[in-house]
C-alpha cells in the first residue's frame, strides 16, 4: 500500500535548524543540523507540530526556488493564497473540496471539530480565541454545503458509546486501563510502538468518523438521499485526520465515511477565495438533528475534555444521580500528565490525562508491565489538545503561543458553560438518535457503524 | 560635549545561530499592522519583508542588521534627509525615501535593503513613473529602503512592551541580544581587570 505521508519538508526551504525535531514527539525528523531534514513516515504520527513551529519561509527574492505557483500546486493550496510558504507543510485538499462544491449533483455535508470555532476567526485578524460557531456555520452555508452538521454532535455520540464501554470494562475488570481513541495521531503511535497493547484502546471510532458514518446512514435516510450521492467533508484542527479518514476500515456500506478532511487554515483560505466577508457574517445555526450538541461535546477540543465529558455522563449512568459539579477542574490543565481519583457511587475511578504524545511512552511501559493503576486514560498527541493541533492557525510569533492556546481553551470552556444542555446523554437529538436508529449504546448498529479495530503497524512498510 | 551616550543596537552571535529565520519572521510580523498582518500566518497578504537578514555561508548562519552607527553613513548618503536619528534610533522615513539606494551602498554591513512599499496590504504605486514594457502602461511600484528600527514603536500582544526588539525576544537559542554599549563596555573593562 502506498499513500501520501501528508507531512512534508520542502528541501529547498529547510535550513536545517531542527526546531521541528525538538517538538516532534516521536523522533521522526532526521537530518544533520544546517542541512534539509527528512521525515521518517513510519514513525511520523502526522500531528503537524513541525508545521506549526517551522519559521523557514520562502523569501520573495530567492531566485533559486521553484516559483510560488508551482509550490502552491504541489502543496494542494489554492492558487491565490498570499501567505508565506514554509519548509514544513501538510498536503492540502482544498482544491478538491472547491471542485466538489461546484458540482450541483453531489449532496455536500460538512462537519467541524470543536476546536475550529475557537480559532478560525484568527485567520481573519480577530483576537486569539474569538468564538464564532454561528459565523462558521454561515460561512459553510455560503460555500454551498447542503448540510452543516457538526463533530460536536458526534462527540456526544462518542461519549454514549465510550462511556458505556468504560463502565462495562471497569465493572468486569477487563482490559484496563482503557485508553481513549479519538486522537488519530495517538492511535497511529500505539499501532506503531505498542501493537501488543491495542486491546487497551477503546473500540470507538473518533467523533469525526462516527459523524461521517451517521451522516451517510441516519442522515441519508432523513434526507432521502443515497449514501453514494453524499460527499462528506470534515474541517479539522488536525493534519492526522487526513490520514484517519483514508484508513481502509473507515467505510460504511462501501462508501468512505469522510471523503475529505481540510484543516482550519484550508477552510479559511477557501472562505477568502470565495470573497466571503467572514467578520460581518450573521450568526447562523447548525442543521438539525446532526448538528445539535451539548457542552460536553464541545470540550473535546481541549486536553482533558473527553475525560470531563465522559465523567459527566458516566457518573449519572452509574449512580442515577445528578453529578454535583459540572466543572471538573481536576482534569483541566496543560501539557504533561494529570491524574485524579473520582468517587462515583462506590467506585473510585482512577483517571489520567496525557497531553503531548511524548509523555505517553512511560504510561505504555507501565501498562505493558501490568503496573498502571488507572482505569481510564485520555491521550491527546498535541500539547494542549486539539486547540493546539497541527492544522490550526499558525502563529507568526513563538512568544504568543502560550497566550494563544490559553485563549482558545478559555473559549472552548466558555462555549460549554453557555450551553443549556451540558451532558451528552441529555442532548435531545442524541436521545432521539438512539430511540429511532441506533437502539442502545454498544448495540448491533453501533457496533457496525461506530466501532473499529486497530492495525499492527510495527513493521515498516515502503511509503511513496 | 564629551559625554556621549552611544546608541543601543542588536547583534548576533554566529556560534549560536541555527538559521531558523524566526527573527526575520518576527521582525516582519511586528512591523505590518498597517498591512493587516495579525497574529497568524493566514492574515499575511504581502511578501515577508524583514529588516534583518539571516545570511548563510558554508560554515555558519547569522542574522545581519543595523548597528545604529553614531556617524551613520546611510544618513550622510541620503540626498533627501529621509534618514534621521530619533530617540537614539536611526530611522528611515518611508514617505520621504526616493529609493536611490545610496544608503544601501553606503552601509558597511549591508543592513539596508530595498523592497516595494506596501500600505493597507497593497503595493503603493508611483504617481507618474510607468513601466514602458507593459501595455497598457502600468504604474511602477514605489520602492523604499528598509532597516532595523529596534522595534521602537512596537507594542504587541505577548511582547515585552517594546523593551526588547521582537527578533531578540523570539530567538530560540538566544543568539541575538540588544546591546547597550555603556553597560557592555564597563562590563568588559571589569572582566578584563579581573583577568589581570
Amino acid at each position: 500500500m502506498s499513500y501520501d505521508p501528508i507531512i512534508h519538508i520542502d528541501e529547498q526551504l529547510c535550513t536545517g535548524c531542527r526546531r521541528c525535531a525538538a517538538v516532534c514527539p516521536v523522533d521522526a525528523i532526521i537530518g544533520e543540523p544546517g542541512h534539509p531534514q527528512t521525515i521518517d513516515a513510519h514513525r511520523c504520527v502526522v500531528c503537524g507540530q513541525c508545521v506549526q513551529i517551522c519559521t523557514a519561509y520562502a523569501a520573495d527574492n530567492e531566485s533559486t526556488l521553484a516559483s510560488r505557483a508551482v509550490k502552491l500546486q504541489e502543496r494542494g493550496q489554492l492558487p491565490n493564497v498570499h501567505e508565506p510558504l514554509f519548509a514544513a507543510y501538510s498536503s492540502g485538499d482544498i482544491q478538491k473540496v472547491k471542485a466538489v462544491l461546484a458540482d450541483p449533483k453531489r449532496f455536500k455535508v460538512v462537519q467541524c471539530a470543536p476546536a475550529i470555532r475557537v480559532s478560525l476567526a484568527e485567520e481573519f485578524g480577530l483576537p486569539f480565541g474569538t468564538l464564532t460557531p454561528g459565523k462558521m456555520a454561515a460561512a459553510l452555508r455560503r460555500l454551498k454545503f447542503d448540510r452543516i452538521y457538526d463533530t460536536n454532535f458526534a462527540a456526544d455520540v462518542t461519549i454514549m458509546e465510550e462511556g458505556s464501554e468504560l463502565i462495562g470494562r471497569v465493572m468486569s475488570g477487563e482490559r484496563l486501563p482503557m485508553f481513549t481513541s479519538c486522537c488519530p495521531a495517538w492511535v497511529k503511535h500505539a499501532e506503531t510502538a505498542a501493537p501488543e497493547l491495542l486491546n487497551h484502546l477503546s473500540s470507538c471510532k473518533s467523533p469525526m468518523q462516527m459523524g461521517g458514518a451517521l451522516f451517510k446512514t441516519y442522515g441519508a435516510e432523513l434526507d432521502g438521499i443515497a449514501p453514494a450521492d453524499i460527499f462528506s467533508v470534515a474541517v479539522m484542527p488536525c493534519t492526522c485526520k487526513k490520514f484517519e479518514c483514508s484508513r481502509e476500515e473507515m467505510n460504511v456500506e462501501g462508501c468512505r465515511e469522510v471523503d475529505l478532511v481540510i484543516t482550519t487554515r484550508e477552510l479559511a483560505s477557501l472562505i477568502k477565495d470565495q470573497g466571503i466577508d467572514f467578520i460581518h457574517l450573521p450568526e447562523e445555526p447548525f442543521d438539525s438533528p446532526l448538528g445539535k450538541y451539548s457542552g460536553a461535546g464541545s470540550i473535546f477540543g481541549v486536553t482533558g475534555g473527553v475525560m470531563e465529558a465522559a465523567i459527566r455522563t458516566g457518573y449519572e449512568l452509574i449512580t442515577h444521580e445528578q453529578i454535583p459539579n459540572l466543572q471538573l477542574d481536576f482534569v483541566r490543565g496543560e501539557e504533561g500528565i494529570r491524574t485524579a481519583e473520582v468517587q462515583i457511587g462506590d467506585l473510585e475511578l482512577k483517571v489520567a490525562v496525557v497531553a503531548g504524545l511524548k509523555y505517553v511512552d512511560a504510561v505504555l511501559a507501565k501498562v505493558g508491565e501490568g503496573t498502571c493503576p488507572y482505569h481510564f486514560i485520555e491521550v491527546m498527541a498535541c500539547p494542549e489538545g486539539c486547540v493546539s493541533g497541527g492544522g490550526q492557525p499558525k502563529l507568526l510569533l513563538e512568544t504568543q503561543r502560550k497566550c494563544a492556546y490559553q485563549a482558545r481553551k478559555s473559549a472552548v470552556y466558555r462555549h460549554d458553560s453557555h450551553q443549556k444542555v451540558r451532558k451528552s446523554h441529555e442532548n435531545p437529538d442524541i436521545i432521539k438518535l438512539y430511540k429511532d436508529f441506533l437502539g442502545e449504546p454498544l448495540g448491533d448498529t453501533s457496533h457496525h457503524l461506530l466501532h473499529t479495530k486497530f492495525v499492527d503497524r510495527s513493521v515498516k512498510e515502503e511509503m511513496s | 560635549m564629551n559625554n556621549v551616550q552611544p546608541k543601543p543596537f542588536v547583534i548576533a552571535e554566529a556560534g549560536k545561530c541555527i538559521g531558523c529565520k524566526a527573527c526575520e519572521l518576527a521582525c516582519f510580523a511586528v512591523h505590518n499592522d498597517d498591512n493587516g498582518v495579525g497574529a497568524v500566518v493566514g492574515t499575511v497578504t504581502v511578501p515577508v519583508i524583514p529588516r534583518l537578514h539571516v545570511i548563510r555561508t558554508e560554515s555558519f548562519t547569522l542574522p545581519v542588521q543595523c548597528r545604529q552607527c553614531e556617524n551613520a553613513p546611510c544618513a550622510e548618503a541620503c540626498p533627501v534627509q529621509a534618514i534621521r536619528q530619533e530617540e537614539g534610533v536611526i530611522v528611515i522615513h518611508a514617505e520621504s525615501c526616493i529609493g536611490c539606494k545610496g544608503c544601501a551602498m553606503a552601509c558597511p554591513f549591508g543592513a539596508i535593503s530595498l523592497y516595494k512599499a506596501y500600505s493597507n496590504g497593497k503595493v503603493v504605486p508611483q504617481i507618474q513613473l510607468k513601466d514602458q514594457q507593459h501595455t497598457p502602461l502600468e504604474r511602477m511600484a514605489k520602492v523604499i529602503a528598509y532597516k532595523c528600527d529596534l522595534c521602537r514603536t512596537r507594542d504587541y500582544e505577548g511582547g515585552a512592551a517594546g523593551n526588547v526588539p521582537a527578533c531578540v525576544e523570539v530567538c530560540p537559542v538566544e543568539a541575538l541580544s540588544l546591546v547597550h554599549p555603556d553597560t557592555r563596555l564597563s562590563r568588559s573593562r571589569t572582566a578584563a581587570a579581573m583577568r589581570l
